[in-house]
């Protein structure tokens, strides 16, 4: 009799184990990555319940972010077009290029803000976030890689091994892990920190000069319909008459949709770190925000599908662009292109 | 003492909760596996890849490199005509990988059935949630990274009618998109009605002919030689192919 309690007893202390065993295994998994999402801004359009965010995702998504061996010749990284200081755009470059001297034919995108965002590259043709670094890793003008060439090499490598197993508890490198790991990191460029953004939280002494608040008023008046505040883009795709060059030959949207409604239409960037991010247009033609303005006060070459807001131009003062300029310049995120954590990894 | 019959009293308790949380389990069906099995022919050929030159319905040679389409949302419909729909799966069946042509499809209930459905390709859902695993994980390579989506099936080869350097036809077939999807979903009877049992493991065998992708709107590599893109010419081949299965027969091993 007392035999078979004890035999219970110990069964039940066995069962305790067992519990407190599964319990611990979860407790050793990858470290919960909090993300502050700015007050102003509406609700992420990315869905982090397929891919919740760990600080060991975020730090390999940044460690291959800036490896160069991601390319076929090991001499471009993401980090190589993407730099921080210019808002992750590429600094001087007008075209984006990638291994071996080749040339593309767009400016390279910056990259913050990418979690509100519903379809990447300058024509939407991305449909979702975690397929975008698939585009500049394969394409021969970019990085050129095989990807199933580029899984084994990783594979074969112990620190990513070892990274992989700390983000996603295994050793085994897939496709799947390894772009959840690059979105986890892009998720995390965020830039909601500029003086416009203290402007308009009411933080404390945060007020615009006289000439940024004429600035603020042009752009509401001028520039808002398409730079829609806050991300200051309506993520829509438009033909802003800018004229079209025979050599680069780039239809825009209309590469994607086959609608030729969307001929010479291109997503409308963002002006958050714009006076930061030259050049400007998608081929990066204009290397001056001046010329910018220029353009839209008396450059615009309308055609059937240039954008009714534009057709005629927005004429746009001296004064006004002045102003308009130091408006722009509140928007410049210095807490972003400083952020320790988004900065380079000198990959050994 | 008083503590023991506590204790074991505690655990009693304790485990017939188990074995009651065990047996509230609702009973699982009879369920079984099913094994398809694709052979490739090019008309009354066996496909062999690279050495064996046919001839299309335009009367152009041509041989074949490589020849790979995906299979998804399968479905069974019973002699009663009910629509009995099994797990989601994918498949990338691959001419060049033996093993790919070999499909299992599990959990599919006992009964008697009388046809097969699924889709060439892969549903629209999958084609813009994001980064996927198994049979979808992109470096396949049947995946558009510039105008993101699935390239639903592929054939490429050469032809001594093309007049390009490399003579090279490539047919890429793809498109989610309402205006330019060509999500093609099959419907094959059975020869003689498939019956699933536990202990039975059918086989059932299928042939994919290459020749069905040149008609009925015919496919000439005079006019068409690559296709790498949503739009008419993919559609036009997505019509076509979608006649190119057939169920030959069912073995019960």
């Amino acid at each position: 009799m007392n035999k078979g309690i004890y035999i219970i007893i110990i069964f039940c202390g066995w069962l305790l184990l067992v519990q407190a065993g599964t319990k611990k295994k979860a407790i050793g998994g990858p470290d919960p990555y909090l993300l502050q999402l700015p007050a102003n801004f509406p609700k992420p359009l990315y869905d982090f319940s397929r891919n919740p965010l760990t600080k060991q995702g975020v730090a390999l998504g940044r460690f291959m972010f800036y490896d160069y061996r991601l390319s076929k010749d090991s001499t471009v990284s993401c980090g190589f077009c993407h730099q921080q200081f210019a808002a992750f755009g590429h600094f001087d470059h007008a075209l984006a290029h990638g291994v071996a001297g080749q040339q593309g034919t767009r400016s390279v995108p910056v990259l913050f803000n990418m979690i509100w965002q519903k379809a990447f590259m300058w024509d939407g043709g991305v449909n979702h976030l975690e397929v975008q670094p698939l585009t500049p890793l394969t394409d021969r003008n970019e990085m050129a890689m095989d990807l199933k060439e580029l899984l084994e090499k990783m594979q074969a490598d112990r620190d990513y091994r070892s990274k992989f197993k700390a983000a996603f508890g295994s050793e085994e490198i897939t496709s799947e892990r390894m772009f959840k790991a690059f979105t986890q990191f892009i998720a995390t460029m965020i830039s909601a920190g500029s003086r416009y953004d203290s402007v308009m939280l009411k933080l404390p002494g945060a007020v615009f000069t006289e000439e940024e608040k004429a600035g603020y008023a042009i752009f509401q008046e001028k520039c808002a319909g398409c730079h829609k505040e806050p991300l200051f883009t309506d993520l829509t795709y438009r033909s802003n008459g800018l004229p079209y060059l025979p050599a680069l030959n780039d239809v825009g949207r209309m590469k994607i949709t086959g609608n030729t409604d969307d001929n010479l239409r291109f997503k409308v960037p963002s002006l958050r770190n714009i006076l930061k991010s030259a050049p400007y247009m998608h081929d990066g033609r204009f290397f001056d925000i001046y010329q910018v303005f220029d353009f839209y006060d008396h450059g615009v070459q309308a055609t059937v599908t240039t954008d009714p807001l534009v057709k005629k131009g927005i004429p746009l003062s001296d004064r006004e662009k002045r102003q308009l300029y130091f408006f722009l310049n509140t928007l410049t995120d210095y807490t972003f292109i400083n952020n320790q954590g988004l900065s380079e990894i000198l990959i050994d | 003492m008083g503590l023991r019959i506590f204790i074991s009293y505690a655990c009693c308790c304790l485990l017939i909760n188990a074995l009651l949380a065990q047996s509230q389990q609702p009973a699982a069906p009879a369920v079984a596996s099913l094994q398809l099995s694709v052979t490739h022919v090019v008309g009354t050929q066996p496909l062999v890849r690279k050495t064996v030159t046919y001839i299309n319905p335009s009367g152009e040679p041509f041989t074949i490199t490589r020849f790979r389409y995906f299979l998804s949302n399968f479905s069974l419909e019973n002699v009663n005509g009910e629509r009995v729909v099994l797990p989601v799966s994918y498949f990338l069946v691959d001419d060049g990988l033996d093993m790919s042509k070999i499909i299992r499809l599990d959990s599919v209930p006992a009964g008697r059935y009388k046809s097969l459905q699924f889709l060439i390709g892969v549903d629209s859902i999958r084609n813009m949630s994001g980064i996927q695993s198994g049979a979808l994980a992109v470096e396949s390579g049947m995946f558009w990274t510039w105008n993101s989506g699935y390239i639903m099936a592929q054939i490429e080869g050469h032809s001594p009618v093309i007049n390009t350097p490399m003579q090279e036809f490539l047919f890429h077939a793809g498109g989610y998109k309402s205006k330019d999807q060509v999500l093609k979903y099959v419907s094959l009877p059975f020869p003689q009605t498939l019956t699933i049992a536990g202990n039975k493991q059918p086989r059932v065998h299928l042939t994919a002919d290459v020749e069905k992708w040149f008609l009925p709107d015919t496919v000439s590599f005079k006019n068409t030689v690559v296709i790498m893109a949503p739009g008419v010419k993919a559609r036009q081949l997505a019509n076509n192919y979608q006649h190119m299965f057939q169920i030959t027969g069912i073995i019960y091993e």
